[in-house]
């Protein structure tokens, strides 16, 4: 393109120089020739002023281009010096050292130099541009999985900026505090949280003036009337100064875990005291024995008699805990196959027989029935029976009975068993705690020893590990009526 | 001298059964009741010199028989022995207010306990006598 405009500068160059010259050349000769030079001087004078003409015309434009060319190479350069692009090679005290098309093509190869740095520079730019909308883009990522986990998880989480107002939170704060996240961003968390949780809202407000990293504290609200346990964690968020601009708070429910605590915390506090109890006669009647505090044979015997007993009781007591603590954890073996139950209870009744004679206790036991098989482990069953058994005999006194009967229900497919005695009863408060963990029935206790674990066993075994189900029924001063049912071998057999 | 009065007070018939032969073979008479409030009665009834009581029993606490003790002008001064199974079940300062002489754990020994009952007695026989 700059070689065309070259020639085309050339050629005008040429043709205007031509014409001048020619123009000039012609009006010159035509003076000199003789008689006819008026006439010649007529024919050829226009052609010659003509090509004088243009050619001055042609000088003139060229010279005017000229002019208008170094000027426009003089404002670039002067920009250029103001961008700091030109170099020392193109500057001779503040003006071009070349001129003509050197300057041009000096220039051009600046140009194209600044051209390649500017390019640069916007692909360096453009590379930026682009790291940041990758950035943007993981950190909308980031900031929608951190969202994921916040409203995922069951626990309470909120969190609020450097003025305690609300910026996030999730359900189950919502629910905590009753109110709507989405109407209750920017709020401030004390206007949202009700009077009788205001509690957390100081805590929260003085972990984050304290500047605290994390705190920790347990809070107790009402949720829907039900007392509950909270354990609270704040953490304050920090900004690039290390300044808190916020907090993070996470409550969790902690209520079950403080129930079962305080459960833990009771059964070991009663295991203890029933296995002090034997203990404590084992030790005093021991000591009073090597003391020499029984001087007959007979004391000497009495001592050692109520050592043995409580040393049994102490076995049976451990091992009444230890098949409790099986079966609740599901370690116990259980070996199930069809047993007749009338067989388990007509030998569970010979080994009661004695104690029961012994108290004076008539035992009426039950009438054979056609079909009695139930699928079920025959030791665990027959320590119901006998736990049954003996509780009634224990808690009967002289000259009354205990019968046991069983029954099938067709329709429901099941059979039922049940020991009825004529004992001192239960009265009506006591009788839906029976089945506890070491609860024994204050007003029977000094009827009989016990260490309260029996019938809790027995229930474990009939509708933990059994799937039956266990009842009772008992009227004080008149007897009292134990029983369990359990599903037949038959039904048993469709179901697995 | 008169034989000191001793009521041992506890739902474990063993229990209450040895210390009762254990006073009586020191030179102590010795009453015995299952519960709270039947020695509460028998203490009304025969003011005994000293009470061994169990902590936990039925109807009665071993706690709710010294309140009830206290609270009644003929038995308010009578010394007691607490026995239990459950030694933090006694808070320092209910042992005071209730003027709880000594609490012992069990399993106890029964020498240990008579030499309570004898450090009691005699020191309340000497401020008796300061009286």
């Amino acid at each position: 393109m700059r070689s065309v405009r070259n020639l085309y500068l050339i050629v005008t160059a040429v043709v205007a120089v031509s014409l001048l010259a020619g123009g000039l050349a012609e009006w010159l000769d035509s003076g000199a020739e003789e008689g006819g030079r008026f006439a010649g001087y007529m024919q050829r004078v226009p052609v010659a002023s003509a090509c004088c003409i243009v050619g001055a015309v042609g000088v003139i434009w060229l010279g005017w281009y000229w002019i208008k060319l170094a000027r426009a190479i003089t404002s670039i350069a002067k920009r250029l010096k103001a961008d700091n692009i030109m170099d020392s090679r193109f500057r001779a005290n503040g003006k071009p050292k070349a001129s003509g098309n050197a300057i041009i093509d000096e220039l051009s190869q600046v140009l194209t130099e600044a051209l390649v740095r500017y390019s640069n520079v916007i692909g360096e730019l453009e590379r930026q541009v682009s790291d940041l909308q990758i950035q943007v883009q993981l950190t909308q990522r980031q900031k929608g999985h951190i969202e994921a986990i916040i409203y995922g998880i069951r626990d309470a989480v909120i969190v609020v900026d450097e003025y305690d107002k609300l910026l996030m939170a999730n359900e189950a704060a919502g629910r905590l505090f009753n109110f709507d996240f989405t109407r209750s961003q920017h709020k401030p968390v004390g206007e949202l949280v009700e009077p009788d949780k205001s509690e957390f809202v100081d805590i929260l407000s003085h972990s984050r003036q304290s500047k605290t990293q994390a705190t920790r504290k347990e809070i107790e609200f009402l949720k829907d009337q039900e007392p509950k346990t909270y354990d609270c964690i704040i953490s304050c968020v920090y900004d690039r100064n290390r300044q808190v601009c916020g907090a993070v708070a996470v409550l969790h429910d902690i209520t079950r875990e403080k129930q079962i605590q305080q459960m833990k915390n009771d059964f070991i506090s009663h295991v203890s005291h029933e296995l002090k109890t034997p203990l404590a006669s084992i030790t005093a009647y021991s000591e009073m024995l090597a003391d020499g505090e029984a001087d007959d044979e007979q004391t000497i015997k009495e001592f050692c008699s109520v050592i043995q007993s409580q040393a049994k009781r102490l076995n049976r007591l451990i091992e009444d805990i230890l098949n409790i603590s099986r079966i609740e954890s599901g370690l116990i073996k259980v070996e199930k196959k069809a047993v007749s139950l009338t067989i388990l209870i007509e030998e569970q009744l010979q080994m009661i027989k004695g104690y029961a004679e012994e108290k004076n206790i008539e035992i009426i036991g039950q009438k054979p029935i056609v079909f009695d098989q139930v699928y079920a482990d025959k030791d665990m069953i027959s320590q119901v029976i006998v736990n049954l058994l003996s509780n009634a005999v224990k808690y009967t006194p002289a000259g009354g009975s205990v019968k046991i009967g069983t029954e099938v229900d067709e329709t429901a497919n099941l059979i039922r068993v049940s020991v009825t005695d004529t004992g001192v009863g239960i009265p009506e408060d006591a009788i839906e705690h029976v089945f506890d963990k070491f609860y024994r029935v204050g007003a029977n206790k000094k009827q009989a020893k016990g260490t309260g674990l029996g019938l809790n066993l027995v229930k474990q075994i009939v509708e933990k590990v059994h799937e039956g189900r266990i009842f009772v029924t008992s009227k004080v001063g008149v007897g009292s009526t134990f029983g369990f049912e359990l599903p037949l071998a038959m039904a048993e057999a469709i179901r697995t | 001298m008169a034989e000191k009065r001793v009521l041992v007070v506890d739902d474990e018939i063993h229990i209450v059964h040895v210390v009762a032969i254990k006073l009586r073979n020191n030179g102590y008479e010795v009453m015995t009741a299952g519960d709270g409030a039947e020695a509460f009665k028998i203490a009304c009834e025969e003011k005994p010199d000293i009470i061994v009581t169990d902590f936990q029993m039925p109807l009665m606490s071993g706690l709710e028989l010294v309140e009830k003790l206290r609270g009644s002008e003929e038995t308010r001064e009578i010394p007691v022995i607490m026995l239990t199974a459950r030694s933090f079940a006694i808070e320092d300062r209910q042992k005071e207010d209730l003027q709880i002489s000594q609490c012992l754990s069990k399993p106890f020994s029964p020498k240990e306990l008579l030499e309570n009952i004898e450090d009691i007695l005699y020191h309340r026989a000497v401020i008796n006598r300061q009286v």
